[in-house]
């Protein structure tokens, strides 16, 4: 059973969060931002808080209330889960003036989000448009396994087995993300840190992609060394329960 | 002097095929990533074969094992005395639709060796035995929870396992009271919260624990857990799978000082043949036969008289003191090394079963780094668990083995010099 809220976290902190990726490296994403900074709070009754600040060279998904100059209200958790999945519409509570930017190009940076999100063969053909896509799933999810580790009843009990320290999820020749984990309580930044615990690197982003989409379960990744694990192993053994789960809320 | 480093195309082959029709590969604790084959690619997948205090795995490399497969490797591989014992028994019947007058051997054999063994009860695996003690336990106390400690290693039931593990309902582990080490105020609260429901106590001699640390009983632990448990009608479990037979013949309770009511043994009853038992007092006798246990190979013959022949060889070499013994000389030979190259190599649990750790580092990197450049050399060390002395590991094996760690050593030491001591 999915906990809605835990679902809504995932999909603002580690779905929609991705519209900061699009902003940086999707050039054809540059064309939907807004001419004038704006910033979107989705206000999830029952559920999370956060604020989407866009301008035109930017994006940055912020957890909690900043001022904002449209605000999406949503009555539950499940409600915004449905909006996110295209099946209903937010009630907006402040700055209609600004409603045309977000029914056009608002909805048009979202459908690029979901197309990398949710490749077609052609994406997956071209190198640039893979490697978008294969980094944005990376991100995807590990923002959403700290929400599942912090946030669902399953994930909370694996997640306070967790040691303290730093796991370092990398890809060669791409990304990286570094969680901290801390009396049980994740949270996660991009980057690299100087001395992590424990290793989780992966030999290339097709290998990546291939582990995330499940075509390359782990233990032949690990058996070929296109995954590779390292260091504290009991940080890896105790995420890879919420990995799991993770595969479950995103789908 | 330098050591070639093997090669072991082989293995990986072999296991590509294996991943297509085995689930994981290599299923369970021997598969590489329950190994902590770290990186996968310096270790070897399959053996080929063995003798005494080695493997040789399909790529034709010959390995020193310090695993012993993870313990039954008491005496040597292929000890000639146990299979001659084995292949004369063979000859006879093995799993019969009787049992063999062997079963009732073992059981005086095991009855005159262990201290406290007033009886003895066969079965497989340890899983087999530690589950049993646990079902005596209720079904002598009628009670329902069992403290065990954190950490502790019984297996792989459902009981054993970790809440939350896949496969695991809250149910299979409700009635399990998970309490630290060596701390007998926990007990104590326990006892206070839920003495009437604490059928019994299970916990391995020491706390060998895999990714830390080994750490023996404080100072007069079990003989007040001793105490708590015979005042409170709990029945004392020592779960000796692992230690069983490498610090003391008699039980490692002994060693340590203590009389349980139940002890398991099984990894080095029988020198690798198949077969554990659950040895228990007077008092739980009717339990024992009571509880229904049983299995279409537990009374089979072959290992009944290897684990004869094993005991005895065991007694005739003092095997225990030979293994501490030879593990003290592995151990000091291997700190040695590992200070002349500006690292700390942390011993710890007994010498003939030590788990050691480099703690330049507190994320094992440094120690995985060693295990594997040994491994890749002929020493096979893993990094999370603890290792393994038999009685056939020659001086020259331990020469050999700190000739190859001298240079995993230097190799760490090379690669990580910010980490060396000052
Ligand atoms: C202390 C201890 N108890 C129980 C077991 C379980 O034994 P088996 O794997 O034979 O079921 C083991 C195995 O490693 C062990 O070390």
């Amino acid at each position: 059973m999915l906990d809605q809220s835990v679902l809504a976290r995932c999909n603002l902190f580690g779905v929609l969060k991705n519209i900061e990726y699009l902003a940086e490296h999707d050039p054809e994403s540059a064309a939907f931002l807004p001419e004038r900074p704006l910033s979107i709070r989705f206000a999830v009754h029952g559920g999370p808080l956060a604020t989407l600040r866009l301008n035109p060279a930017k994006a940055d998904m912020l957890a909690g209330r900043h001022p904002a100059t449209v605000v999406l209200g949503f009555a539950s958790p499940e409600h915004f889960n449905r909006m996110v999945s295209g099946k209903a519409n937010p009630i907006p509570l402040k700055g209609l003036h600004r409603l045309a930017y977000l029914t056009g190009p608002f909805g048009k940076l979202t459908k690029r989000l979901e197309g990398y999100l949710r490749p077609d063969e052609a994406t997956l053909r071209d190198p640039e448009r893979f490697r978008r896509s294969a980094e944005m799933t990376l991100y995807a999810a590990m923002f959403s396994l700290v929400e599942i580790a912090n946030g669902d009843p399953q994930g909370r009990r694996s997640a306070a087995r967790i040691p303290d320290g730093v796991l370092q999820v990398s890809v060669a020749g791409s990304v990286g993300v570094r969680i901290v984990a801390r009396g049980g309580q994740l949270s996660a930044t991009k980057g690299y840190d100087p001395d992590p615990r424990a290793l989780l690197h992966f030999a290339s982003l097709q290998a990546a992609a291939d582990i995330f989409s499940g075509k390359l379960d782990t233990y032949t990744a690990l058996a070929t060394g296109d995954l590779e694990m390292r260091g504290y192993i009991p940080m890896i053994d105790n995420i890879n329960p919420v990995l799991d789960l993770v595969a479950e809320y995103l789908k | 002097m330098s050591h070639p480093v093997y090669k072991t195309d082989k293995s990986l082959e072999l296991f590509k095929r294996a991943l297509k029709v085995l689930p994981a590969g290599i299923p369970g604790h021997l598969g590489p990533v329950e190994s902590q084959f770290i990186p996968t690619r310096a270790f070897p997948f399959y053996a080929d074969r063995v003798k005494d205090s080695y493997f040789w795995d399909i790529d034709g490399n010959r390995y020193i094992d310090y695993m012993c497969a993870y313990g039954p490797n008491v005496l040597g591989y292929n000890n000639p005395v146990v299979e001659a014992a084995a292949a004369a028994q063979r000859e006879k019947g093995d799993c019969m639709a009787l049992p063999g007058r062997v079963q009732v051997e073992l059981a005086e054999l095991l009855v005159d060796t262990i201290e406290i063994a007033d009886w003895a009860y066969f079965m497989k695996n340890g899983n087999d035995a530690t589950s049993f003690a646990v079902m005596m336990a209720r079904a002598a106390t009628g009670r329902n929870k069992i403290i065990r400690i954190e950490g502790g290693y019984h297996g792989v039931a459902a009981w054993t396992q970790a809440a939350g593990r896949p496969g695991v309902t809250d149910a299979d582990v409700g009635h399990n009271i998970i309490l630290p080490w060596n701390d007998v105020a926990a007990f104590e609260r326990a006892i206070a919260e839920h003495g009437s429901d604490i059928a019994g106590f299970i916990a391995t001699p020491y706390d060998h624990r895999i990714f830390a640390d080994n750490q023996l009983p404080a100072e007069g632990y079990w003989q007040k857990i001793r105490q708590l448990c015979t005042a409170n009608g709990i029945v004392l479990i020592v779960d000796d799978v692992r230690c069983g037979f490498r610090l003391d013949l008699a039980g490692s309770a002994r060693y340590f000082g203590f009389k349980p009511d139940l002890a398991c043994y099984c990894k080095a009853i029988a020198n690798g043949y198949n077969i554990s038992t659950v040895v228990g007092i007077e008092a739980l006798r009717t339990a024992a036969a009571h509880v229904f246990y049983t299995g279409s190979y537990w009374s089979a013959a072959v290992p009944m008289a290897a684990a004869v022949a094993t005991i005895k060889e065991l007694q005739r070499l003092d095997g225990a003191n030979l293994m501490l013994a030879k593990g003290k000389a592995l151990t000091d030979g291997l700190v040695s090394a590992a200070a002349r190259h500006g690292l700390d190599l942390k011993i710890s649990g007994a010498e003939s079963m030590w788990y050691m750790r480099i703690t330049n580092d507190d994320s094992l990197m440094l120690q995985q780094e060693f295990c594997a450049e040994c491994t890749k050399r002929g020493v096979f060390f893993v990094s999370h668990h603890n290792h393994f002395i038999n009685t056939s590991l020659t001086d020259d094996d331990i020469r050999q083995t700190l000739e190859i760690a001298d240079e995993a050593f230097s190799i760490v030491a090379g690669r990580n010099p910010q980490r060396l001591n000052k």
